[in-house]
């Protein structure tokens, strides 16, 4: 595949309850912007990103994408309950930061830099789509360099709670980020393999062909159910198992948390990262550190 | 597509060329305000009137829109199972818990927070209903995310990365937008016109679009994308630099991406929202892009609302029915020319034939997305 070499990555996680003004004193590490009329969403994007790329100086052509699940959940409801109960026009700064891009542009704004900006989800695979896109535009020669990360506010929805409840996984804000570039020097890990399987048989194949190449680390997203991670560890032998959404927390944006986590906080030089959506069809990301 | 124009390709063709246009015009009854503004509703019959509306609603325009589209190309079923699903909009789900809440004591918030199943929901039901077993990507970038679903969806049959795309836009009339634009102070109150002096904003409308793209051609006036361009204009989140430097740069990286010069070019469609940021911005672009010799321009919001996130798959498919139909549709409403912004749009129907087209859109959150087209070496 393409070149798609990690030059940083980095986690934010809060628990669900944190109020946005912790977030903001938050940012105020890394920027002097002051952001008055910003959301959780907003800021959650913001605070991950900029400590991505602390101690990065970015190319004014560098690209944004940011995955999501949901989107702007607390601001969008927000602004639905101004019309259906205060029975008001939306503020017109809270309808704009409905559009979840907000994040996406305050994001370039803040870092100076007016490439591509791309806002995009798909359903439990969003990380995985995402950087799908970012591999087609460095293959194109669209793009050399990119942040990529996944944000998600704490989801109320009832079926996510009803869904992970029994599992034990607390519901948490979450964004994870990485720094991507198609020249190695001064990378610390690469993309080195981003699959999609209809199927989970196919997906399982390809995994069974990978069985001699050494994989050090195994983690799996949110709907692999406890048998098939089973199988998946017997074929995979691997020597580790980061269990992210157990250890830090759920959120529709864990995927991204938990592999720059792998990349910044755990040992293991491989990461094979396992994932499905609720069609069946299966996604594979492989990280190697430097 | 079915938009306020109609629910069949040929309807809605004879209605650009004819300036059959409906406009409803809605109250802002929630807000208590004394006054309405005019919307692009669809208007097929009594299912379309907005009480009558829910999630059930919601699906039929979605499906109906697609499976027209699948049908049209000729894509069996063994073909669409191979298909991607490329989807974008600007209120995704909303419309359904405004739907729904009609039919409950829940209310709209409440709904929207327990309920969503995510942006990627309405992708995904595209594809389980028509047995899809692709991928599915949904872009939520404001007013340009079908079109850059369109970008990406041909990128990625460039690539080889896939061999067929499903690509659908679709928003539909929506409180939060409705009201939203109003508090912006965007609407306009009576009358669509875009470039004109005496613009006063925009008109919403709502439709849904779906295409098939595909590494071949299907029909012999298939038309061919030739490339396109996303850039983030860092002005202001809601309004684009007025000098127009990022939106200009945008076309001109979509043409070097199509391979093409700017004088290849044989029309555009204008973004065109009718603000006065928006066509200023966009003139100065054009006039930046292209010098003295601007190609002639249309603007298509006038026929069915600016569809917010739609507009890419709407006004394409708008623009490119009507250009294999022999002509480039005029812009309605357009009376008098601004000097300031020294761009003329048709006023009457333009013949054509095979040529190059630049389709130009923009939205909230600074993006610019540019896509050129060609039907220059279509056969029919």
């Amino acid at each position: 595949m393409s070149e798609m070499y990690i030059h940083s990555a980095a986690t934010f996680t809060a628990e669900g309850h944190t109020g946005t003004n912790y977030l903001k004193e938050e940012i105020r590490r890394y920027t002097k912007e002051n952001f008055r009329r910003v959301n959780r969403f907003i800021l959650l994007t913001l605070l991950g990103a900029r400590q991505c790329i602390a101690a990065h100086t970015l190319d004014g052509d560098t690209a944004i994408y940011l995955t999501t699940e949901h989107g702007i959940l607390g601001e969008t409801a927000d602004v639905l309950d101004e019309i259906y109960a205060i029975s008001s026009l939306p503020k017109p700064f809270g309808f704009i930061n409905t559009m979840s891009n907000t994040a996406a542009f305050y994001l370039a704004q803040n870092l100076g830099i007016r490439g591509r900006n791309i806002t995009m989800s798909s359903q439990q695979l969003s990380f995985e789509r995402g950087l799908e896109l970012l591999k087609v535009d460095f293959a194109g020669g669209v793009e050399r360099s990119a942040l990529i990360g996944g944000v998600d506010e704490a989801s109320l929805s009832q079926k996510t709670m009803e869904d992970h409840a029994d599992r034990g996984w607390r519901m948490m804000n979450g964004s994870g980020w990485f720094y991507v570039k198609r020249e190695r020097d001064g990378a610390c890990g690469a993309f080195t393999a981003i699959r999609s399987f209809g199927s989970g048989t196919s997906c399982m194949r390809w995994i069974s062909e990978k069985e001699r190449s050494s994989v050090d680390v195994v983690s799996f997203g949110a709907l692999i159910v406890d048998e098939e991670a089973a199988s998946l560890r017997k074929i995979l032998k691997p020597a580790a198992e980061f269990d992210y959404l157990s250890d830090y927390g759920y959120c529709g944006s864990a995927t991204a948390c938990g592999i720059s986590m792998f990349v910044k906080l755990c040992p293991g030089k491989t990461l094979l990262h396992i994932n499905r959506d609720q069609r069946g069809n299966y996604a594979v990301v492989e990280v190697e550190k430097f | 597509m079915i938009c306020a124009l109609g629910d069949t390709l040929e309807g809605i063709v004879d209605a650009a060329r004819h300036k059959k246009i409906r406009l409803a015009h809605l109250p802002f009854t929630l807000a208590s305000l004394p006054y309405s503004k005019p919307y692009y509703l669809i208007q097929r019959d009594e299912r379309d009137s907005l009480d009558n509306r829910s999630e059930a609603y919601f699906y039929e325009i979605l499906f109906s829109a697609v499976s027209r589209a699948l049908l049209n190309a000729g894509v069996g079923s063994e073909e669409s199972a191979d298909m991607h699903v490329f989807f974008g909009s600007t209120s995704m789900d909303v419309p359904v818990f405004e739907g729904n809440h009609r039919r409950t004591l829940t209310s709209v918030s409440g709904m929207f927070l327990h309920a969503s199943n995510g942006y990627g929901k309405i992708a995904s039901s595209i594809a389980e209903k028509f047995d899809i077993r692709g991928s599915c990507y949904s872009f939520a970038t404001a007013c340009t995310s079908s079109a850059n679903a369109l970008l990406y969806a041909a990128a990625m049959i460039e690539e080889g990365h896939i061999e067929r795309a499903l690509v659908v836009g679709y928003d539909l009339y929506n409180n939060l937008g409705f009201y939203g634009f109003e508090a912006l102070k965007s609407l306009a109150a009576l009358e669509y016109r875009p470039f004109d002096r005496r613009r006063e904003g925009l008109i919403l409308g709502e439709a849904c679009g779906a295409v098939v793209l595909e590494g071949k051609r299907r029909k012999v006036d298939d038309f061919t994308f030739l490339g396109g361009a996303n850039l983030c204009d860092t002005y202001s989140v809601t309004s684009h630099d007025e000098e127009g430097s990022a939106v200009a740069e945008t076309m001109r990286r979509a043409l070097r991406q199509a391979g093409i010069c700017r004088d290849d070019i044989d029309a555009v469609k204008a973004h065109a929202t009718g603000t006065e940021n928006n066509d200023r911005t966009e003139c100065a672009a054009m006039r930046a892009t292209f010098g003295h010799s601007i190609p002639p321009v249309t603007c298509v919001k006038p026929f069915i609302g600016h569809t917010v996130g739609a507009c890419g798959v709407s006004e394409l498919i708008l623009f490119t029915e009507s250009i294999k139909a022999g002509f480039i549709p005029s812009t309605p409403g357009f009376l008098e020319a601004d000097t300031d912004l020294n761009v003329t749009p048709l006023t009457e129907n333009m013949d054509v034939g095979k040529g190059i087209f630049m389709l130009n859109y923009f939205g909230f959150g600074g993006n610019c997305t540019t896509l050129i087209l060609s039907n220059k070496d279509a056969t029919g």
